[in-house]
């Protein structure tokens, strides 16, 4: 076929001039994005491969897509193929804890070696502008009266959307079980619905609704955060005397059997990364917070992120 | 693509096709049971309607095609080579088991080589050389200017 | 007159040199990554994201432009010359489409794909520029019932509109059907069919099974025919060009394809299967030539293609008016504007017109763009047909293989690229048609995802599908499309021609 070899060729000699290339200074890495290319997680790891290779943290970076099953395929052949291997990581986040519990997943985040969490988002809790429901009061109300009644617009069954809906009615004493939660595939089908007044609340990262916050065509009732956060306009839970708490977060994990100069060694990588200008301006560009947290402070954090998920889970309905 | 009339054998293909539909919706229906003991949350139907209603239209579509069959009223099976398509088949198998190990490359090679042996042309040392190259040339292109990953091998590694 | 004015201004910005030879490398590489089966616009944009870091919004959004409706139309053209669609939305372009080339009519498919692709390319880009607003607030008035009763309407049109046995359309629908219940059911998040395994736990990817079912299933019917190794395809029967006839027989489907694909590709779950899905079904029904249906009718490839292109440009209404990304392109387009710290939305509009009118324009010039690139070159894509058919095939299942493990390199999915492609065999040997097993693939989850949200937000009240005045609405022609054909058929049988087939 020489047609599209042709043009591919060419094409190939303009995207290598476009690829960045430096001197190989340090290690050569791989980076598992657990998704597609151009989903959060691919977002996040091929950032991350910009960052260091920009800055010549590390030699090459090569970034693999293995899709599937809310990343835990990926998962599982990481553990078993990257062990020990200090030049191996894998990036991952809140969703994929949900989904090794909803699936059963033979592969769980304990056969990784969790090294830091990189970004961060609070979830909000929006209605359109033209709502009738001006508080996060008169949600509670509602749904103490008749938990059907408010229809919760969110992200897949069992992911962090879904798991603060049940974390809200739970702490209001409602059974979670009987939480009304629509899951939509994409954000913006979500979004759309909220808009149109199709679900009574919507609830995701704030980042998803910010352009529509600002532009006034939703409000946001509340945020998930432990004390406000600057830019948004909303009470906390807490505040409104909902004791809940959910960030949905990304991080970054090596493989198992690292040694403890190996796991120091790609620590100070990931620190040193996560230092430079390139991953600052691209947490801005992107819109992604930071909530940076190493070593062994965030393995206890991800130790109680996943039992307050595996807890309201089963409290759901959605886990044995 | 009319065939010849005759031949039992063909019919009999016919009655094993809605057998296979019938055995179809026992799967679905089987799995729509195993369902039954999950939870749910919040009100609507839940993931087991849709089952059921596949595997009892499927169980029907079964029923029908077989009547169909039994009476001989079933559209001839168009009469088929066997030899050549296992070629091919064989083609894509040896492309699989040969992936993990020998890389992109040489087995693509071999899938390209048995698809031309199946349509009559070789020979193998030849094609799948052939074959092999062009996959190289792909493999680069994907891999080098597009960034995807494909599995690399003895001759991947070279680049 | 105001929206005109901000076009022309947008226009200036999208025909400077420098812009137009952005747009024209977007073109060549889209183009060239989107002919690569398996991968479909999204995906393309995804890939070529990076090249676009370096240059400035304006520039990279107009070679951004260029990539996507590049990939769309590489997409279309495997599709029509390999039967390989990349993408969900060619799939139907390629019924035909491929039956064409197959008869030496491929340049003619080609050519009113690409033509159809502009007309429906350029009116809908002009129905984002002047009545956005409008069509959003259609589209949002569109609720899950709505969209419920929207698929029932495209099951009842396609599946009357399939193959001449309805026992063997609805036979290969439920197994389509079936197909798309395994993985992980979206409203529970229960596991659905997955024996365990966890590969199956995302399902049936479309675009594998669409490849399998149609190139290695063809690919398998093929070889095992006498004398297979010795026919050739001719590429060029009659005119490489559009006739006169051609042209005839496409410019009505073209705007109606755009009348389909604009508005539904503008509702955030309208998709662009849907409206190549109604299309098809139209131009089957409205036909002077029925007969061709099946064997390559050109109206099949004219009506289909423009509703894909026309539901692109309409999937850029609400995320230009109101920031949502609906489709995964538009997605990945947010994540370009992101990269410039913009956000898509009303905002946009008043603090970067300059930027979202270049956008706007630069879809009419990549459109444009790509007529003139390719149509020359058709001539030259026809010949790939030409050569030998072990080593077309050969190509084909590499390319096929290619694409698979490009967009997901797992073993496992070669494998169900290999179990579906005996599939498609199977059904093809004993007479079974192919396409709508993939219709009730796409259909099927779709369906059912809608109707229970339908029922959650009701609360269990299934009248919600007829209380819905567009639901109504929708139902009753869903309703009409299977009966009147029937009664039509049962008086034609007893008045004129005393007996049907």
């Amino acid at each position: 076929m020489p047609v599209p070899l042709r043009r591919l060729l060419a094409a190939a000699a303009i995207l290598a001039t476009a690829a960045a290339g430096g001197p190989a200074l340090a290690a050569n890495l791989k980076i598992i994005a657990p998704a597609s290319p151009g989903g959060g997680w691919d977002q996040t790891a091929r950032s991350m491969q910009q960052a260091m290779q920009s800055e010549k943290i590390a030699g090459s970076v090569q970034v693999e897509n293995v899709p599937g099953a809310g990343g835990t395929i990926g998962l599982a052949q990481f553990a078993n193929r990257a062990k020990g291997d200090p030049h191996q990581l894998i990036v991952g986040g809140y969703v994929m804890v949900g989904a090794i519990i909803m699936n059963d997943a033979p592969v769980t985040l304990d056969a990784v070696t969790p090294l830091a969490r990189l970004t961060g988002e609070y979830e909000a809790i929006v209605v359109a502008t033209d709502s009738p429901i001006k508080t996060i009061g008169e949600v509670i109300d509602k749904l103490k009266a008749n938990p059907g009644s408010v229809s919760w617009g969110g992200g897949s069954a069992g992911g962090t959307d879904h798991i603060a809906a049940g974390l809200i009615a739970k702490a209001v004493g409602v059974d979670p079980t009987k939480v009304n939660y629509i899951p939509f595939s994409g954000g913006g089908e979500s979004l759309a619905a909220v808009l149109g007044g199709q679900t009574t609340v919507g609830v995701s990262s704030y980042g998803e609704f910010d352009a529509q916050v600002k532009s006034g065509k939703l409000r946001v009732l509340a945020i998930t955060a432990p004390e406000r956060v600057p830019g948004i306009d909303a009470p906390t839970m807490k505040e409104s005397g909902v004791d809940v708490e959910v960030q949905n977060w990304r991080m970054v994990a090596g493989p198992p059997g690292l040694t403890p100069e190996g796991k120091a060694e790609i620590l100070k990588t990931i620190d040193d990364m996560a230092k430079t200008k390139t991953w600052r301006d691209t947490l801005k560009t992107k819109g992604w917070t930071d909530t940076y947290l190493a070593g062994d402070a965030f393995t206890a954090q991800l130790k109680e992120d996943i039992a307050k998920a595996h807890t309201i889970l089963r409290d759901i309905g959605l886990a044995e | 693509m009319s065939a010849s009339r005759e031949g039992s054998g063909r019919k009999l293909g016919a009655i094993v096709v809605a057998l296979a539909l019938i055995a179809v919706a026992g799967i679905v229906a089987a799995d729509a049971i195993r369902l039954g003991a999950v939870r749910t949350f919040g009100p609507g139907i839940g993931p087991r309607a849709f089952p059921w209603a596949i595997a009892i239209g499927l169980a029907l579509l079964g029923l029908a095609n077989l009547v169909v069959a039994l009476r001989g009223k079933a559209v001839e099976a168009a009469p088929v080579e066997m030899g050549p398509a296992l070629w091919v088949i064989g083609g894509l198998v040896g492309q699989i088991v040969l992936l993990s190990f020998a890389g992109f490359s040489i087995a693509t090679g071999v899938l390209f080589g048995m698809t031309a042996r199946g349509f009559g042309r070789g020979p193998l040392w030849l094609t799948i050389p052939i074959g092999a190259a062009l996959s190289f040339v792909l493999y680069v292109i994907f891999t080098k200017a597009l960034a995807l990953t494909l599995p690399a091998g003895p001759l991947e590694k070279l680049v | 007159m105001d929206a005109f004015v901000s076009l022309a201004g947008g226009l200036a910005v999208a025909l400077q040199p420098t812009n137009l030879l952005f747009c024209l490398i977007g073109v060549t590489l889209g183009t060239a990554v989107g002919v690569l089966p398996g991968i479909g616009p999204a995906l393309t944009v995804a890939l070529l994201l990076p090249v676009t870091f370096k240059l400035d919004p304006a520039g990279s959004l107009i070679m951004f432009a260029g990539i996507y409706y590049g990939g769309m139309y590489g997409g279309s053209t495997s599709s029509i010359l390999l039967n390989t669609p990349g993408e969900s939305s060619s799939i139907v372009t390629a019924l035909e489409g491929n039956l064409m080339a197959r008869a030496g009519r491929g340049g003619p498919a080609l050519a009113t794909a690409a033509i159809g692709s502009f007309v429906a390319g350029a009116i809908a880009t002009l129905g984002l520029a002047l009545l956005a607003p409008y069509v959003v607030s259609v589209a949002l008035a569109f609720w899950p019932a709505d969209y419920f009763s929207l698929m029932i309407l495209a099951f009842a049109t396609v599946s009357a509109a399939f193959g001449d046995s309805a026992l063997r359309g609805l036979t290969s629908l439920f197994l389509g059907l079936a197909l798309g219940l395994v993985g992980i059911d979206l409203m529970s998040g229960q596991a659905r069919l997955d024996f365990g395994v966890p590969d199956l736990l995302d399902g049936v990817e479309v675009t594998t099974a669409a490849v399998a079912l149609f190139a290695i299933g063809e690919t398998l019917f093929v070889v095992s025919r006498k004398g297979a190794a010795d026919e050739t395809i001719e590429p060029i029967k009659g005119s490489l060009w559009m006739t006169r006839e051609d042209w005839k027989r496409s410019w009505k489907p073209w705007l109606r394809g755009t009348a389909f694909g604009f508005p539904i590709g503008a509702m955030p779950a309208g998709g662009a299967e849907i409206p190549t899905f109604l299309s098809y079904a139209t131009e089957r029904r409205l036909t002077k030539h029925p007969e061709e249906f099946g064997k390559g009718a050109i109206e099949g490839v004219a009506g289909p293609e423009a509703a894909n292109n026309a539901s692109a440009a309409g999937t850029l209404v609400p995320l230009l008016t109101l920031g949502l990304p609906t489709s995964a392109t538009a997605a990945i387009m947010l994540a370009g504007f992101q990269q410039y710290g913009l956000n898509p939305g009303p905002l946009l509009f008043a603090a970067k017109p300059n930027l979202v009118w270049g956008l706007i324009a630069s879809l009419f010039v990549a459109n444009a763009l790509l007529l003139i690139l390719n149509l020359p070159l058709i001539g030259l894509w026809v010949r790939l047909l030409s050569i030998p058919r072990p080593w077309l095939y050969g190509g084909i299942l590499v390319f096929a293989t290619l694409g698979t493990l490009g967009a997901n390199p797992s073993l496992f999915e070669l494998g169900s690229l290999l179990a579906l492609g005996l599939l498609g065999f199977g059904l093809r040997v004993f007479g079974y048609p192919i396409a709508p097993v993939v219709i009730g693939l796409i259909l099927g989850p779709m369906a059912e995802v809608q109707l229970r949200r339908a029922l959650a937000i009701s609360q269990n009240d299934w009248t919600v599908l007829i209380t819905s005045p567009i639901s109504a609405v929708l139902l009753t022609i869903a309703a009409l499309a299977v009966i009147l054909p029937i009664v039509l058929k049962t008086r034609e049988k007893g008045i004129v021609f005393g007996e049907d087939d």
